[in-house]
């Protein structure tokens, strides 16, 4: 495959299609599927998907599609899923299930708004209200990056070290239906790059009980891996970006994404495609001679804490955009960064885009206006942009 | 990152027509020649016929903008009725607005001056190619071409993103647009301070502030194609009703008002509830779409009720026979003795004076109708000659329209066939007079003992403004068989009149009838009550061929009435008085032009011995009544060539031969009499059960089953001497609720549940659909359970 004109939907579903190809010389590809706006194109994809060695079980909902994915995971298949939104929450059981059960199960996500009321367009509340779920999230800016991710994660999920679940975050229509130009490796360069899936505690001929009672002893015992699986996940990251390059001849985005850090006094953190409109922002206001630099976190599981409180040291005034709620706290993201900033140094948590609204370079740079004015942080802004 | 290389482009279309795939295809093109491209849609209104906005972003640096596009380099609007201020809304002057339209470039002139115009007519161009479908054109593939040829693009450009795209079919299209596209240059420049700035957002209600739906800023109505309505379908109840009753109304109003506006609407048509909810061979029940799920409505049955039921029609005050003693019409509820009194006093005359007052009375009752003695909405009065049902139908429709109405019965009482040819077994005359009475209730005059010669019409027609000739079948068929003369052979209609009028007969030993038909069947059970030891019905076809009906075969089965079927009296033997008749074996052949099978009577002959014999053989018209020279045609009467204003009705003019058939046809008789004497009425037109609502446009699953409610009967033990009525009818209406309401809505609710969009409200009366919003989805019209709502074009 070559550079082809598509959404990312596309993306991450034929970049699906590689990876399952690239597990036929073991146990195949495994998929149970349920469609949601707006992430149904992707599994369409994947279902018009003839697989020599596969199988895609259409389900009645998302609890059991991930059910299914645990089972096929557990045989020793590689598998996947697409949710999105209320999917996400009806599957909400399986996902700490598939966790819990160290599945290497991939999942994209395309995040879209909770409801009622209804709303289809984009918010990361969805796969943050799963941020304690135990899976690896990674939230990506363009359709290569879609791409590229899902081929990523596979390679992630299935090593040794990790044996976890993970999820490719997208932004809904903004990524999952706007059409670019993706460039697919071909199938050998994946299977290079992807390894057939052993997975160690892979249910074989011979009867197994998995899940049962864990007693305390045990299950502290397996949280505490749970955790060091984690940790190892920004070792692995890195060694995969190595890998990725060296196969695919292209970079692999680092987990969390610098623009102009150099000298910047204030700089803005965000996540998805709200940091390419911040780039444009901070491109102006560095055209007027403003330090203004910008940060995207694109793991947000395991969370890079080392990484982001060396990029925040010396930072004067942070601007941290959540395009989530955790209604009665404020931003999730937030929340989580807050602690890493230097001591006296400005965090100040904007609301934007909730809901899915355009955010645009008029918006952020009203922000970057109130953040630069700003003697103290004070609550979170909610910033309204309409539609 | 050089920004004079972007362009940024935003495409109007309405969905179906591929705005989102214009995008991608332009966005493919600019691929091919090596630009960094984004093409994307609007999402959330995508459906068919909807706007919908689609964009274009192409340069050779990267793409980095995650925006919409809101002050486009271009505009491409694929359909010109989205041309409005929205539309052209940021669109930078000098930009080029390439325009799907089948208007030449010229009729542009004067408008959109500050861009560069570009026109194409791209739907005729993929319509003529067969590029989507003839509803829904898809105009993308074709537009491209022209947009190609506008911005210098290489047409080898196209071809390739074509085939890549998979779109190689559609490529002669574009190359047809590529060619025809017209350009007119910007004319003026435009006025600065256009570019969009951010809008003022709009102030949101408070979720828990909700206390009704809240407001919807879409209007998804502009995407309908077709509209919802609610139309009242043609109930094939009311298609089948020869007496033109509005079937389905009067159940409804059975059902949901109560017997009293039941009976108002059946008023409108009938003056004989009681007796047709006993002897209608309802046809309504036929035609009625319950019949397929769990068994017809008991439509005969619950106007019985209605008639057997309410109180008589509001008395006229100036009827003036109160006056007379006799005819006291009260309030009350018709009692036999009122109708009855009548006739024993015979011949009743209404004075001037009263026939003024009862004008004045129809004037104050219907001021619309009656204005003076002359013009259209005069007051009339006719003559009817015989008091049977289509007589008394005529009466009815006469009087409710205001006009006095009197009716000339030669016997000494009003019914004609109802009191002298049906059994009181069957109707009791407590439900016939009861029926008369209403009639007279309201204002009609009866003159009784009358028998109307030939001379006499032609005087009546002098005398009145219209006249009607009501005077049924009277000469009954005989059989011209060898020993037809022999005594004891008698014609049942004499039987059963002789019976009605009270004659004592008795008669016993073997009985046989001759017929198949309802005076067949009355004849054999009246045999069995006179005492007969046994009755055959001898009948030239079979049981299924019967024209007499259903369940009064069924009766007569019951009460131990045998069946010779097939077989046709050939002769009687017998010695001055009959002894037995020869019956001839029949074989059915070939189904005749009306669908029965034709009988064919063979050599094989049996006796069947018998002491009577009744002959129910069917009747004829006696016109003997017309005057010379008279004729009558289609129901008028002609003296020569001139059309008289003597109308007949019923039976004597049509042969129908029920009492259903004979008030449709008195009623229609009447309107025609109304009309030629100038009156403004709309003649009740005939029905087509062809045009109502078929079984299959009845949604059965909406409906619990429920079985025809059972009828309370009456077993004699003995039938010798007992005349009482058999069918004591149903024990409450609640059958009514059987009843689908075909074709009329009952506010069932349906269409407000199934209603995807929640936009339909109820209103006194029925619904109201929002069609602001209606997307035209035609769920509720597939969800009726009854077929009261149609779409249409919109």
């Amino acid at each position: 495959m070559s550079a082809e004109l598509i959404s990312a939907n596309h993306a991450a579903a034929l970049a699906t299609i590689l990876a399952a190809r690239a597990n036929r010389t073991a146990r195949g590809f495994g998929s149970g599927v349920y469609p949601i706006t707006p992430q149904t194109e992707s599994i369409e994809r994947i279902c018009e998907e003839t697989f020599e060695k596969g199988h895609v079980v259409r389900v009645e909902s998302e609890h059991s599609a991930m059910a299914v994915c645990m089972g096929f995971s557990l045989g020793g298949l590689r598998a996947f899923t697409a949710s999105s939104s209320n999917g996400l929450a009806y599957m909400a059981e399986n996902v700490f299930a598939a966790a819990f059960y160290r599945l290497p199960i991939v999942m994209m996500a395309v995040n879209r708004t909770l409801g009622p009321p209804w709303n289809i367009w984009v918010d990361h509340g969805d796969t943050l209200a799963l941020r304690d779920a135990g899976w690896i999230q990674l939230y990506c800016e363009d359709n290569q990056e879609v791409a590229d991710s899902v081929l990523a994660a596979f390679r992630i999920a299935e090593d040794r070290r990790v044996l976890l679940p993970a999820m490719v975050c997208q932004d809904a229509f903004i990524l999952s239906h706007t059409m670019m130009m993706t460039d697919l490796p071909p199938q050998a360069e994946v299977d290079a790059f992807l390894p057939p899936l052993d997975l160690p505690h892979r249910v074989t001929a011979r009867p197994l009980v998995v899940g049962g009672l864990d007693p305390p002893r045990e299950t502290e015992v397996h949280r505490r891996q749970h955790q060091e699986a984690m940790n190892a996940v920004f070792e692995v990251h890195e060694e995969v970006r190595g890998e990725f390059k060296r196969v695919f001849g292209r970079e692999l985005p680092p987990a969390i994404v610098p623009y102009r850090l150099d000298d910047a006094e204030t700089i803005f953190v965000s996540m998805g495609t709200t940091a390419a409109t911040v780039r444009q922002v901070v491109d102006a206001a560095r055209a007027r001679g403003e330090k203004v630099g910008s940060l995207r976190i694109r793991m947000f599981r395991p969370f890079p804490e080392a990484l982001l409180r060396a990029a925040f040291a010396g930072r004067k005034r942070i601007a941290v955009l959540d395009r989530d709620l955790s209604p009665g706290l404020g931003g999730i993201v937030f929340s989580e960064v807050r602690g890493l900033a230097d001591p006296g140094a400005l965090v100040q948590n904007y609301m934007i885009g909730l809901g899915g609204g355009d955010v645009r370079a008029e918006h952020i740079e009203r922000i970057l206006a109130d953040v630069r004015a700003r003697e103290r942080a004070g609550a979170p802004e909610f910033v309204e942009v309409g539609g | 990152m050089p920004e004079t290389d972007l362009i940024e482009i935003r495409v109007h279309g309405r969905g179906g027509q591929g705005g989102v795939t214009a995008a991608k295809i332009l966005a493919a093109i600019h691929a091919h020649l090596g630009r960094s491209v984004q093409a994307f849609g609007d999402y959330g209104g995508e459906r068919s016929g909807a706007p919908i906005r689609a964009y274009l972003r192409a340069s050779r640096a990267p793409i980095t903008s995650r925006n919409k596009v809101y002050a486009p380099d271009h505009l491409i609007v694929l359909d010109p009725s989205l041309l409005d201020a929205g539309t052209l809304s940021g669109l930078k002057g000098g930009g080029t607005l390439l325009l799907n339209t089948s208007e030449p470039i010229d009729a542009f002139n004067g408008r959109f001056d500050a861009f560069r115009l570009a026109v194409i007519d791209a739907t005729a161009i993929a319509r003529a190619r067969g590029i989507g479908s003839r509803a829904v054109v898809i105009v993308n593939t074709t537009i491209a071409g022209a947009f190609a040829r506008i911005f210098d693009l290489p047409f080898a450009a196209l071809e390739h993103a074509y085939q890549h795209l998979g779109l190689a079919r559609d490529l002669p299209a574009a190359r047809e647009a590529f060619e025809r596209v017209q350009v007119r240059e910007t004319a003026e420049a435009m006025a600065p301070g256009a570019r969009l700035g951010l809008p003022p957002l709009p102030d949101v209600m408070p979720l828990v502030e909700h206390t009704e739906s809240p407001a919807v800023t879409l209007k998804t109505g502009s995407w309908r194609t077709q509209t919802p309505r609610y139309a009242d379908g043609l109930a094939p109840c009311s298609a089948s009703c020869p007496a033109g009753n509005d079937v389905v109304g009067f159940v409804q109003a059975l059902d949901k008002h109560g017997v009293e506006a039941a009976a108002e609407i059946l008023a409108k048509t009938t003056p004989l509830p009681s007796v047709c909810g006993r002897v209608c061979p309802a046809p309504c029940m036929d035609g009625c779409n319950r019949r397929e799920l769990d068994g017809a409505v008991d439509i005969r049955a619950l106007e019985r009720w209605i008639g057997d039921h309410t109180e008589p029609a509001r008395p006229s005050t100036a009827l003036g026979m109160s006056e007379q003693g006799t005819n006291a019409v009260s309030p009350e509820p018709a009692r036999p003795s009122t109708a009855l009194g009548m006739s024993e006093q015979g011949t009743k005359a209404i004075s001037p004076d009263d026939a003024h007052a009862e004008a004045a009375h129809a004037e104050a009752a219907h001021p619309e109708r009656s204005r003076g003695t002359s013009g259209p909405g005069a007051s009339k009065s006719f003559a009817i000659v015989g008091g049977g049902p289509a007589g008394l139908s005529a009466a009815h429709a006469l009087a409710t329209l205001g006009h006095r109405a009197t009716i000339l019965e030669a016997d000494r009482e009003l019914g004609g066939v109802l009191r002298s040819g049906i059994p009181v077994y069957r109707l009791a005359r407590e439900a016939l007079d009861r029926d008369i009475g209403r009639l007279l209730a309201r204002g009609v005059e009866a003159r009784l003992g009358e028998r109307i010669s030939r001379e006499r019409v032609a005087d009546l027609a002098r005398d009145f403004d219209g006249v009607i000739l009501a005077t049924g079948l009277e000469r009954q068929r005989g059989l011209d068989v060898p020993g037809a003369k022999l005594s004891g052979i008698t014609q049942g209609l004499t039987f059963l009149r002789q019976l009605a009028m009270g004659e004592k007969i008795a008669l016993d030993g073997d009985v046989v009838v001759l017929g198949g038909g309802n005076t067949a069947i009355d004849c054999a059970r009246s045999a069995l009550r006179a005492g007969a030891a046994r009755v055959t019905i001898a009948y030239r076809r079979g049981r299924d061929e019967m024209p007499a009906i259903k369940e009064e075969i069924t009766e007569a089965d019951n009460e131990g009435v045998e069946l010779a079927l097939l077989r046709a009296p050939v002769g009687f033997s017998g010695n001055g008085r009959v002894r037995a008749v020869r019956l001839a074996e029949v074989e059915l052949g070939e189904p005749d032009q009306s669908g029965r099978r034709s009988p064919k009577v063979t050599e094989r002959v049996d006796e069947l011995a018998c002491d009577v014999v009744l002959l129910a053989l069917g009747q004829s018209a006696d016109l003997s009544v017309l005057p010379e020279r008279w004729t009558l045609r289609d129901g008028r009467c002609f003296d020569g060539e001139h059309a008289t204003r003597v109308f007949a009705a019923g039976d004597v003019s049509t042969g129908e031969g029920t009492v259903t058939h004979a008030i449709g046809d008195g009623r229609r008789a009447a309107f025609r009499a109304m009309a030629a004497c100038g009156l403004e009425v709309e003649i009740p037109p005939r029905l087509d059960v062809a045009n109502a609502v078929p079984a299959s446009a009845v949604r059965f699953g909406h409906y619990p089953g429920s079985s025809p409610a059972a009828h309370e009967h009456r077993v004699p033990s003995s039938l010798a001497g007992d005349f009482a009525e058999v069918d004591g009818g149903l024990a409450s209406p609640a059958e009514a609720s059987r009843c689908f309401s075909c074709g009329t809505c009952t506010e069932c609710d349906t269409c407000l549940v199934y209603c995807p969009e929640g936009i339909i409200d109820r209103r006194p009366g029925g619904y109201d659909i929002d069609l602001e919003q209606c997307k035209g989805c035609g769920i509720c019209v597939a969800e009726c359970p009854r077929k009261a709502m149609e779409m249409v074009m919109t």
